[in-house]
């Protein structure tokens, strides 16, 4: 009897599958036509199950903001231009910067059939303002430290007054991730507890709307409005249909599942995968493809960079200019970028990434041009010209030499920025100046006598991150200091860098946004939100992991703060901030940004492309939402 | 009256102190990793946004205070300890405001369901088969000890990514991740549910099934060489009787130990296995949480655990008795 129970359950176990497969050859988990089905590569796994209350801070919000909701205007990582979502015209200031006014489209519609206007910007900004579990993207808080009042002018007018001057007011409604969601006026003041309301059933703003869920968080399906033309995306497309059907968002795993996904034909689109998972993408899926059709592949433009950061607080050898420089002296860039990144990244000798437009604002323009070129540092005693201006030219013949086929642009479109001389004997020499001392062996000793040694964190999920690290390590011992690489979970690597338990590792960050504006990201290096480790670095608000203090940068921080961001004065005081930082080597900063973000053109064309390049491929981010609606059927 | 008091009441005050400790320590640890809730959901939260320094001290006090996290450490495990005993294990951090409760519930029956199966069949036959490859040696059993050595000390999850390459790449027979549709108990869902649970079965089957076999073999060898086996050979005995009643019978004690401290540790999910065959347990809900400080979380799978295991600990050792009836309190 026993047997006979095993056997039907063995029986049971490979015969239902068996059946079940020829009901549902897809993997995919939704009912829907495959040729009105875009599907992309989720993220993440959502842990709060059909809530899109994004407001709140149960938030996730990737995908969704893209799909579901609006705000006045997005910043495009690709081109560094505004485009318009709720608001099609810039934000008026005043000449004091205390008062901003807004203006909105007048042909959007919510999902209902109601107008979007003036209410619902006021009803939104006073909702978050005065509700701080409405905590999701600091915007409560925003309000709070800034806002005075907001008043609707007309059905399409809004002024805010600010209890003090700032230009940069309008961050806050404008998104590079994401920018202040609009509510529905009409809907949202019916709704009495609007912190634990799960906004399931509009109405929405956006082209798309939430019309199934996994329980286990893997995937949500969504569906286009019956009437796309009243969306922002549709008329920035101009075409009153924009976009698919049917937009699926699942999470399959890691690089090798995403890309047995894409070879399925159960993923159009997604994220990124390691180097080897996307060669062997592009062997065996002819559709598929990411920013460029041939080598480098990746896209290089989000806005980011990594680098190599020192810890100024707890180790007294980082505070020494000349040991920083030699460092980066002792770094070969072009091996780096080479053997370690694959050649796919752009080189950037400071933390800017080496986009269209910070490139124009910042690599090519003549002041950082001349400056970088010109630029001495002293080498004991003597003068040295630091600039390598050969880097990505020495690139372009390295892949060249693979065989590669090269995009027609410039190697320095594709490659990125000169960078620092590979001179190890003038590294030497800043260190013997020093007082380091070399051994017959070759390793470096301290000037008090020990050997050198420090070690550099990075978390091995951030590839690109732990591969920069990677090759610091190597070239370092190479040169003869004991350099020991720590890969650590990142949460573990970030609690580490937060409480200042790092000697150096590898972040990323940039140090401007996409329009080339400085000041917000620079501001947390103002000294007055300085803390010693191990307090968290951001224990006063601003801060950061290197607990760097120097008025210098202080200075032109408080310049800047008071100028609008298109102002020239702040494009001439973040060049200096710039200048300073690189003559200071504060940072050693390697490459841009790159992801392989790939799009599988077997049912659907038209994604943002190297050919294309009109925005952003970035889909997950809020600006995604035009590289969705611009996407063309091919049919199935 | 003396069972009670010299047998079943100490086991039970154990298992009270074990649960209390095992409790108290769950939420502690926690608290001594550096990892910082507060700070991972800023990050989340505050996404590549520029916040002004002092927006983002009042979001820290505003988390502090969604979280529970405000008060000493002692005033947080009072606290603990008066929501769990009312049943509620708080809200989770990272997927605030949900409970912690829901969360558990919606991934615990399916971690249940795969390793109680799979637990109870490797078991069953591994034991089965160990026994008669015992009694019976020959070129077939050997051959399959042979296979189950082999296969044993190859790490579970290497079987499972080969399983996932061979089933959803070169032969693509199986979905990718769990895709489970239709409600449960309804035909559509337990055949997708049988689908997409094939391959994660398969794979923790082989691994138990491999360790139960050479336990039972070995255990089986051992017990044909013992003397009453011997007697009762010479003596004539039938091989069904022989096989089932002297050498199976008499190799069950640690076997029924393994079985209920491993029905005990179902409970703590089984990460690797979920995380390659996107399978939604008890064991990815726990990885997240730990990347993401996510304390009520990690300790309501923690206990969870505890209680299974400590649970299970008394089950086995109040059933020795009934098994094997040489075993007797003292």
């Amino acid at each position: 009897m026993f047997r006979k129970l095993i056997l039907v359950a063995i029986a049971l176990m490979v015969l239902v599958p068996a059946l079940n497969v020829t009901a549902q050859p897809s993997g995919l988990p939704v009912d829907v036509p495959r040729e009105e089905l875009f599907v992309m590569d989720q993220i993440f796994r959502w842990s709060v199950i059909d809530n899109y209350n994004v407001w709140g801070p149960a938030s996730g919000t990737p995908h969704r903001h893209a799909l579901m909701f609006e705000t006045l205007w997005y910043l495009d990582q690709e081109t560094g231009n505004i485009m318009s979502g709720a608001s099609n015209e810039p934000p008026v200031y005043n000449d004091d910067y205390t008062q901003m006014t807004v203006t909105l489209v007048d042909s959007l519609k919510w999902s209902d059939g109601e107008a979007f206007n003036a209410d619902d910007l006021v009803y939104t900004v006073e909702t978050v303002w005065n509700t701080p579990e409405l905590s999701f993207g600091g915007w409560h808080a925003q309000f709070a430290d800034f806002l005075e009042s907001v008043e609707k002018v007309d059905d399409h007018t809004v002024t805010f007054t600010l209890n003090r001057p700032a230009p940069r007011f309008h961050k806050n409604f404008e998104a590079r991730w994401a920018g202040l969601y609009m509510m529905p006026e009409h809907a949202f003041s019916q709704i009495e507890d609007l912190v634990n309301y799960t906004y399931q059933d509009g109405p929405y703003l956006g082209l798309y709307a939430p019309v199934e869920m996994d329980p286990n968080g893997f995937w949500n399906l969504f569906k286009k409005r019956d009437d796309p033309q009243n969306t922002a995306v549709c008329q920035y497309h101009m075409n009153e249909d924009c976009g698919p059907g049917y937009v699926l968002t699942i999470l399959y795993g890691d690089s090798t599942k995403k890309v047995i996904a894409m070879t399925r034909g159960e993923l159009d689109a997604f994220m990124n995968v390691d180097f080897e998972a996307f060669e062997s993408l592009l062997a065996s899926t002819p559709t598929a493809k990411s920013w460029y059709p041939e080598f480098p592949w990746a896209y290089p433009n989000e806005t980011s960079s990594r680098l190599i950061r020192f810890n100024f607080d707890t180790h007294e050898w980082t505070n020494n200019k000349d040991v920083r420089w030699a460092l980066a002296l002792s770094l070969d860039i072009v091996q780096l970028q080479t053997e370690y990144i694959g050649g796919v990244a752009k080189v950037v000798y400071v933390n800017v990434p080496y986009t269209p437009k910070l490139a124009e604002l910042y690599y090519n323009h003549p002041r950082m041009q001349e400056w970088v070129e010109n630029l001495e540092i002293d080498v004991a005693g003597e003068p040295y010209k630091p600039y390598d201006g050969t880097v990505a030219d020495r690139i372009g013949e390295w892949a060249d030499e693979q065989g590669y086929a090269q995009p027609a642009e410039t190697a320095a479109a594709s490659y990125g920025s000169g960078w620092w001389k590979y001179d190890t004997d003038t590294a030497a020499k800043l260190l013997e100046h020093n007082g380091y001392t070399r051994d017959g062996n070759g390793d470096w000793f301290t000037p008090e006598g020990e050997r050198f040694s420090f070690s550099i964190q990075a978390a091995p999920d951030e590839v690109d991150s732990f591969r920069v690290a990677n090759a610091a390590a190597d070239m370092w011992n190479d040169f003869g200091i004991d350099v020991e690489l720590q890969g650590l979970e990142r949460s573990v690597w970030s609690a580490n860098f937060e409480t200042g338990q790092f000697e150096t590792d590898a972040p990323w960050l940039s140090f401007v946004l996409p329009d080339g504006d400085g000041w917000p990201q620079m501001r947390s290096y103002h000294s007055k939100y300085y803390v010693p480790a191990p307090e968290l670095h951001n224990a006063l608000g601003g801060g950061t992991p290197a607990r760097l203090v120097d008025p210098v940068l202080d200075e032109l921080i408080d310049a800047m703060e008071s100028l609008h961001p298109q102002d020239p004065q702040n494009l001439e005081l973040v060049h200096q901030y710039l200048q300073h930082w690189v003559e200071n080597m504060y940072y050693i900063s390697t490459v841009s940004f790159k992801k392989f973000v790939t799009w599988n053109e077997l049912y659907w064309t038209n994604p943002p492309s190297a050919e294309n390049d009109v925005y952003m491929p970035l889909y997950w981010f809020q600006g995604g939402r035009f590289s969705i609606g611009g996407l063309e059927s091919l049919g199935g | 009256m003396t069972l009670l008091q010299q047998f079943i009441l100490p086991r039970l005050l154990q298992w009270v102190i074990v649960i209390v400790v095992g409790i108290t320590i769950t939420f502690l640890i926690p608290r001594l990793s550096p990892v910082n809730p507060i700070q991972q959901a800023l990050a989340r939260l505050t996404q590549f946004q520029a916040l002004e320094p002092e927006a983002v001290l009042q979001l820290k006090e505003q988390l502090m205070a969604n979280y529970g996290l405000e008060g000493s450490i002692v005033e947080q495990y009072f606290r603990f300890w008066g929501n769990l005993l009312g049943g509620d294990l708080g809200p989770s951090f990272g997927a605030f405001p949900q409970r912690v409760n829901d969360m558990i519930g919606r991934a615990l029956p399916f971690t249940v369901a795969l390793l109680t199966f799979t637990t109870i069949m490797g078991w069953i036959i591994g034991i089965i088969v160990g026994t008669l490859a015992a009694y019976y040696p020959g070129r077939l059993t050997n051959l399959v000890a042979g296979v189950m050595i082999v296969v044993y000390p190859v790490p579970y999850f290497i079987i499972a990514f080969i399983f996932l390459m061979v089933f959803t790449y070169y032969i693509p027979f199986f979905p990718l991740i769990g895709v489970f549709r239709g409600e449960p108990f309804e035909a559509e869902f337990i055949a997708t549910y049988l689908h997409s649970t094939f391959l994660p079965a398969v794979t923790l089957l082989i691994t138990g099934l491999s360790f139960r076999f050479i336990m039972a073999r070995a255990l089986g060898t051992a017990e044909l060489s013992s003397d009453h086996v011997q007697y009762a050979t010479m003596a004539g005995l039938p091989d069904n009787r022989l096989m089932y009643s002297y050498v199976a019978r008499n190799t069950m004690l640690p076997q029924v130990t393994d079985l209920g401290l491993s029905m005990g540790a179902i409970f703590s999910g089984t990460l690797i296995t979920e995380a390659v065959f996107g399978y939604p347990g008890l064991g990815d809900l726990l990885l997240q949480a730990i990347y993401q400080a996510d304390y009520n979380v990690v300790m309501g799978i923690t206990l969870l655990s505890i209680v299974g295991i400590a649970t299970a600990s008394l089950i086995v050792d109040l059933s020795y008795p009934l098994v094997d009836p040489r075993v007797r309190y003292r």
